[in-house]
């Protein structure tokens, strides 16, 4: 008998629009989208779709014109920045597409990053870094800085720096669009695992169509509204 | 917390070695020149004081700028890392912890080095004077007493306020979206 999950995200009628150049461009229309708490969901859509705008506003980076975001039961489409901060820093993890580790810190000191703006003790934020670089294991490159690593390598960190807080959702924006079909199936193994481990809602926007075998949701996006779900 | 970001500050910014020792260096010449001009200024030799005046205007405003075109390097070069640390869940006043620790360490630095330097000046000028008096040259040579340094100790750091405002104010420009690049797609 499965066994029934918690919704985790709810998007309810979200429309955004930009201004550029004069032009209003409808980045997205009419969004409605309910994601489960252990989802693994992928965005996909070519390139001008609104599936990155989606992934912003779900994540509380920006905010929709209209709509609500309901996010582990509370409405974040009208938060301040410090509460969006303080949602992100507990709820929310990112992996994102250029790695974005600190060129200057050492893998596990990236990780650790996330948790210096915390109470916990420095023994405590290093003990989780090491648990988070077990789990994707890159344990034996923890004092290794960025420029001495491959880009799967990089990518793992930074997945490893997207779990360390035990979010509720990690968000990856094409995470594999720098890496090789090799890494790109190691970094996506990883987030399956996580995915399965944790129950850690994923949510991944990807133009390739190889990803998609890992969601158990894809939504497919064109012209900023949601063409199929499935 | 604040002292934890203030402690890595310090270690990210020994890590950007060039960046760094390049402008330790600036603030260390521009330390001893407003302690030299100050000195000038308040010495009881009246030609001196004019050109002491000025100086220490120069250096004044030399500093003003320097430590606004540090803080306005840190946030411009790192504009990425600011907005992915937004991202992960910093608020801006966490970030701007980090990046005022790396201005105030260099200063401080700066201002060490300078302390360091005049220590072993003085030590050199004692020495020549002692042993060549009758040389006009080496006794005519200016000697920083103690108050101008410490008045310019007070000047930068009041001029580190400035930097405070100035890097403030461009770290809250910074939008985390940023860390993701493609926005509007």
């Amino acid at each position: 008998m499965p066994v029934a999950r918690d919704t985790m995200i709810e998007v309810i009628d979200v429309n955004k629009e930009y201004r550029r150049a004069g032009a209003i461009i409808r980045a997205l229309v009419d969004i409605n989208l309910t994601i489960k708490s252990g989802d693994f969901v992928i965005i996909q859509g070519p390139t001008g779709c609104g599936k990155s705008t989606l992934l912003n506003v779900m994540s509380g980076l920006d905010l929709p014109d209209s709509g609500k975001i309901i996010f582990d039961g509370e409405n974040i489409a009208r938060a301040t920045e410090d509460r969006l901060s303080k949602l992100r820093r507990q709820k929310v993890g990112f992996v994102f597409q250029d790695y974005n580790l600190i060129k200057t810190l050492t893998a596990i000191e990236n990780i650790e990053a996330l948790l210096w703006p915390t109470v916990l003790s420095s023994k405590e934020i290093e003990n989780r870094a090491i648990a988070a670089l077990r789990d994707v294991g890159m344990l034996e490159r923890k004092d290794h800085f960025p420029v001495e690593m491959s880009g799967g390598e990089k990518q793992s960190v930074a997945l490893a720096r997207a779990i360390v807080s035990k979010p509720r959702v990690v968000f990856g924006d094409e995470v594999s669009g720098n890496l090789d079909p090799e890494s790109e199936s190691q970094i996506l193994n990883l987030l399956k695992k996580i995915n399965e481990e944790y129950e850690t809602t994923m949510i991944v926007v990807t133009h390739r169509e190889s990803v998609a075998k890992y969601g158990n949701k894809i939504v497919r996006m064109s012209k900023g509204a949601i063409e199929s779900i499935k | 917390m604040v002292m934890r970001l203030w402690k890595k500050a310090v270690k990210m910014s020994l890590r950007e070695r060039k960046t760094f020792t390049v402008f330790v260096l600036m603030y260390t010449v521009l330390i001893f020149l407003t302690s030299f001009s100050l000195e000038m200024a308040i010495s009881a030799e009246i030609q001196t004081r004019g050109l002491g005046n000025t100086m220490f205007l120069v250096a004044l405003i030399a500093s003003i700028f320097l430590t606004l075109l540090y803080a306005w390097l840190i946030v411009r070069r790192n504009r990425i890392i600011l907005a992915t640390l937004k991202c992960i869940g910093w608020s801006s006043g966490n970030v701007t912890s980090l990046i005022l620790g790396q201005i105030f360490f260099t200063t401080l630095t700066g201002l060490l080095l300078t302390v360091e330097t005049l220590f072993h000046y003085m030590a050199i000028v004692g020495y020549l004077q002692a042993e060549f008096a009758p040389t006009a040259l080496v006794i005519n040579l200016p000697i920083v007493t103690l108050i101008p340094v410490v008045a310019t100790v007070g000047i930068f750091v009041a001029v580190q306020l400035v930097g405070y405002f100035g890097a403030r104010g461009r770290i809250t420009k910074v939008r985390p979206m940023l860390a993701l690049k493609r926005v509007g797609e």
